[in-house]
């Protein structure tokens, strides 16, 4: 255990000694808020009520899109490429612990990011502004949903990255998996085959984190990313172990 | 401390690893030689449990590579080749992170770090980012990491490629330093470091252990001694010892070198028009000295230099290895030669299917040395498969069968 916080730790920090932790989070807060605000549909303040449903549709979008494969494009291919992972793994750890503690790290900051964005109802509904009375518990399964689905995204980029050496690789098969599982949703809304349509919208993670916004936690959501994550990181550990034999 | 025995690592079809066994002994400093892509780094990496062999045993410190990975690590300083670093880090962090990870608490950590600097002499860096650091730099950071534990063994994986002569100086010291009271297994390909910081030596080449002993027993094993004649072209003298101007032909000079017993390989070495230099072989246990001097009185010669030399260390290593690269490794290959150069390792009594066609045939060496160090040195890519690209485009074996 103690590796893999160490590990974890490391990881964490490394984003903020390059600019691209910064940018990315900045980037991606100030995307929310234009999202947020002012976006076709029906931003905040069209809706006209008291939710924060408007950042519930847009932050897994952008968690998906701009986050999370920049996040973990590096977290193997990198050490791979460069040949830092060989100095460690010969450090007395097991390969599980380096999985986990890569995915810990870079969950670490998508969940920075997540709280960061729990500024939104805070300003909006208590102060500087007092919108009204907000419902907290969409608000909380909500951020329950972002969570889960920030932990099955990061798995599924770290997967990505224990695959290839390459960075771009790893960001670009990262983003387009996650756009597809993302939008798989309003795809579905599109088929006629009902099998088709219902398996699309079983995969889909905006069908998924609907019911979080709503306020509703469905066990099946839960596991459903729970899996997604549990299956990504068992992958990761034998895409790892894989160096040994190929 | 470290036993290997036949370790064996295929990359599908490439055979990088073919029954590697040695072992080496407690507080032993111990050269692990070879060619670019002779399997140093895959029996490294074997070592210090980074890949798994296909077949074969290891243990280090009494510990199984293969079941007890997390042990033997515990125990053994690696350092890798090239010695990747997280750049983003500076020294100190990158040192305190090693410890962290293996469980060391940071005063123990301080201490020795301090003694290592001293040695390594990386102190005025530690604050730095190692990714501004030069190379020489990094490698020290990358030794300070392999020895962050104190560890009994160390594996260095070529320590001292990248570094300038004096850095590789001062890395070869401190190796022969801290070897003193530990099991330091090093590769390298420059045989000077080896010949200035390791008593014994492994030769590893093609994947396979071609010489492993004392230093001394390589150099004398092919037994093959060299001398070097040179004579003046322009003047020699008569029975009375006058000066004439009859000059020696080049072929009149090696004609009657060539009846001296034992002698053979003859060349001649570049010289401009005052002198005929030759070099030849003779064998071991003889010295053809007082016959070449005799045969210089005899036929009037003057005698300019007269040389007479064991074998170098390179000159062995690229016997035993140059003549192996002709090999067409992994695949079936049937080579006459005699063995005279078989290593009495373990390899004499594998069943191996291939015909063992080491080829340590030290016989050519007197005529190509020259371009055989060229080939050494042009295949800089250190990757297995690079090498085994290579070696397919070039013609299968036996080009001296």
């Amino acid at each position: 255990m103690r590796t893999v916080w160490n590990i974890a730790r490391r990881e964490f920090t490394s984003n903020f000694y390059s600019p691209l932790a910064y940018v990315v989070i900045c980037v991606s807060l100030v995307l929310l808020g234009i999202f947020f605000f002012m976006v076709w549909g029906g931003g905040f303040w069209q809706a006209d009520r008291a939710t924060m449903a408007q950042m519930f549709l847009w932050a897994p979008r952008g968690l998906a899109l701009v986050v999370v494969p920049v996040v973990t494009m590096r977290l193997l291919a990198e050490e791979k490429r460069s040949g830092t992972l060989e100095m460690l793994i010969t450090l007395p750890v097991k390969d599980h612990e380096v999985i986990l503690g890569k995915f810990l790290g870079a969950w670490g900051l998508v969940l920075v990011l997540i709280l960061a964005t729990v500024l939104f109802p805070i300003f909006m509904f208590k102060a500087p502004w007092n919108l009204g009375a907000l419902d907290t518990g969409p608000v909380a399964s909500g951020y329950l949903g972002l969570v889960l689905f920030s932990a099955a995204a990061v798995s599924l980029g770290l997967l990505v990255s224990a695959l290839t050496e390459s960075q771009v690789i790893a960001f670009f098969v990262t983003w387009s998996l996650l756009l597809a599982l993302t939008f798989l949703g309003l795809a579905a809304d599109a088929m006629t085959n009902p099998v088709m349509r219902t398996v699309a919208s079983y995969m889909s993670f905006d069908a998924r984190l609907a019911p979080f916004a709503r306020g509703m936690i469905n066990t099946r959501d839960i596991v459903f990313f729970l899996s997604i994550c549990f299956g990504c990181l068992m992958g990761s550990f034998w895409a790892l172990e894989r160096r040994k034999w190929a | 401390m470290i036993e290997a025995s036949s370790l064996s690592k295929r990359y599908g079809a490439f055979r990088a690893l073919d029954k590697v066994s040695f072992e080496v002994h407690r507080g032993e400093v111990v050269g692990f030689l070879g060619p670019n892509g002779a399997g140093k780094s895959t029996t490294m990496r074997i070592l210090t449990c980074f890949i798994s062999a296909t077949s074969g045993t290891a243990r280090v410190h009494g510990h199984d590579v293969f079941d007890e990975p997390l042990e033997v690590r515990k125990k053994i300083g690696y350092l890798p080749q090239r010695a990747s670093l997280y750049g983003e880090m500076s020294v100190w962090e990158y040192l305190t992170f090693v410890a962290d990870m293996r469980g060391l608490d940071h005063a123990g950590v301080q201490e020795e770090d301090a003694r290592h600097r001293r040695g390594v002499r990386h102190r005025t860096g530690a604050r730095k980012d190692i990714r501004t650091l030069s190379h020489g730099y990094r490698q020290r950071v990358g030794l300070g990491q392999a020895l962050v534990h104190s560890p009994d063994i160390l594996i260095l994986d070529e320590p001292t490629s990248d570094l300038d002569p004096n850095e590789k100086a001062e890395v070869i010291r401190y190796i022969k330093e801290i070897g003193k009271e530990r099991t330091i297994l090093l590769s390298t390909h420059n045989l000077s470091e080896v010949e200035a910081a390791c008593p014994r030596a492994i030769i590893v080449s093609k994947g396979r252990v071609v010489a492993d002993g004392p230093l001394d027993d390589i150099r004398t094993k092919s037994g093959r001694v060299r001398y070097v004649v040179t004579i003046d072209e322009q003047r020699s003298f008569d029975g009375s010892g006058k000066s004439t101007k009859r000059a020696p032909s080049a072929q009149e000079v090696q004609e009657a070198l060539s009846t001296l017993p034992g002698v053979s390989h003859f060349r001649e070495l570049p010289t401009d028009d005052r002198a005929h230099s030759f070099e030849f072989g003779g064998s071991p246990g003889s010295d053809v000295r007082h016959d070449i001097f005799q045969l210089c009185v005899q036929k009037g010669w003057y005698l300019l230099e007269l040389r007479r030399e064991a074998r170098s260390l390179e000159d062995v290593f690229k016997a035993l290895t140059k003549g192996d690269e002709r090999l067409d490794r992994g695949r079936r290959v049937v080579i006459e030669q005699d063995e005279e150069d078989e290593p009495e390792t373990d390899e004499a009594e594998d069943e191996d299917d291939l015909d063992e066609g080491d080829e340590g045939d030290e016989g050519d060496e007197g005529d190509e040395g020259e371009d055989e160090a060229g080939d050494d040195d042009e295949s800089d890519g250190d990757d297995d498969a690079e090498d085994e690209d290579s070696e397919d485009e070039k013609p299968s074996g036996k080009k001296k069968a």
